[in-house]
């Protein structure tokens, strides 16, 4: 990531309709603060999990930023809630969720509960708007099972687990062997990506 | 092993995002600053009122542990991290998580240790009402000295 605080590169986030949960009233100032900062003009505040569910039923949103709110994991259950709703298309929406303190006990559900990103506060105008990019620009698959519904959460493909079954279509299978001859000459691999003119 | 549907839903936000027009980085981080710095007096007046919360709630604990008063002070100290930092008042921040993850600790462990949490809420107060944080080796041996006393409850890896 690392975007630059100084870039001239324009983005738009006009047309943008964002839902914010926090409970905390200085929390949400701080957050509209920084999104009407980066020029959204539609924000539906809410502070109460009903609220932002009542939103969710009616509304197309585009982004949700969304607080973990405190020891009880209450924003945690609203984005497990808002993947498993099947009120499409918000289902699927980008969720950023930002906590001030995980408490040991909601590690686990804040991984599973199917966010796209999950920042740690303090926030900073640019680190909200690289993730906020970030999550847009990625595209990441969604996966639905028994357990699990949003964004995949492999970062990187280290592939199956060991012992395991691979479960996507992609995943290769079977252990890799050792080698059955040398490694290739490093001059043989230069020669094959040597570029050479060719005649169309 | 259940039945995994793996699909790539449409993302409006990335289309919005390329639309003509909007704003540069530059521009609207300025701007975005500029909205936070607008908050700091209220964000200060609510970190004071925060502290007080707290050292009230602190001071209602005995010598054993009360799983409603740890989880009630989690609750107070847990809840404004994030704001310290919008008044340039980062190390409260970093005091805030220390005490936090104690509270975590001790809640975990079911025990109670009132030094620490004291030390923690002088901490706090001695960052809020003093230049505390224009003293960097201070403020940074302060902060390291907290480390110290929540790490000792953090389990064994």
């Amino acid at each position: 990531m690392g975007l630059n605080p100084e870039s001239r590169a324009r983005f738009n986030l006009e047309r943008t309709s964002v839902l914010v949960l926090d409970e905390s009233p200085m929390g949400m100032s701080i957050l509209v603060q920084i999104l009407t900062g980066f020029g959204v003009k539609t924000l539906h505040r809410c502070e109460k999990v009903d609220e932002a569910k009542d939103v969710i039923a009616k509304v197309e949103v585009d982004l949700v930023v969304c607080d973990a709110m405190g020891a009880s994991g209450e924003g945690y259950d609203f984005v497990s809630w808002l993947r498993t709703s099947k009120i499409e298309p918000n289902c699927y929406v980008p969720v950023l969720l930002t906590s001030g303190h995980t408490p040991s006990h909601a590690v686990q559900k804040a991984r599973d509960c199917g966010a796209h990103f999950i920042m740690a506060k303090p926030l900073t105008p640019i680190a909200v708007l690289e993730r906020i990019i970030w999550i847009a620009r990625e595209g990441r698959r969604f996966v639905e099972c028994d357990t699990y519904v949003g964004p995949d959460r492999r970062f990187k493909n280290d592939g199956v687990p060991a012992g395991m079954t691979g479960r996507r279509r992609d995943d290769l299978q079977g252990d890799i062997g050792d080698a059955q001859s040398p490694n290739m000459d490093q001059d043989v691999i230069d020669s094959l990506m040597k570029t050479r003119r060719v005649e169309l | 092993m259940s039945a995994v549907k793996i699909f790539t839903p449409p993302v409006k936000l990335a289309k919005q995002l390329r639309t003509p027009g909007g704003l540069p980085v530059a521009e609207a981080v300025q701007r975005a600053g500029a909205g936070l710095a607008g908050l700091k007096k209220e964000c200060l007046g609510e970190l004071t009122a925060v502290l007080e919360q707290a050292e009230a709630c602190a001071a209602r604990a005995g010598a054993d542990y009360d799983a409603a008063l740890a989880g009630e002070l989690y609750d107070i100290v847990a809840k404004p991290i994030g704001v310290p930092s919008v008044c340039g008042l980062a190390a409260v921040d970093t005091a805030l998580i220390s005490l936090s993850d104690l509270l975590d600790y001790l809640k975990g462990q079911e025990r109670w240790d009132a030094n620490a949490v004291t030390v923690h809420l002088r901490a706090f107060r001695l960052l809020l009402h003093t230049e505390g944080s224009a003293d960097a080796a201070g403020t940074q041996a302060i902060l390291a000295g907290l480390r110290k006393v929540s790490q000792r409850y953090a389990k064994p890896e």
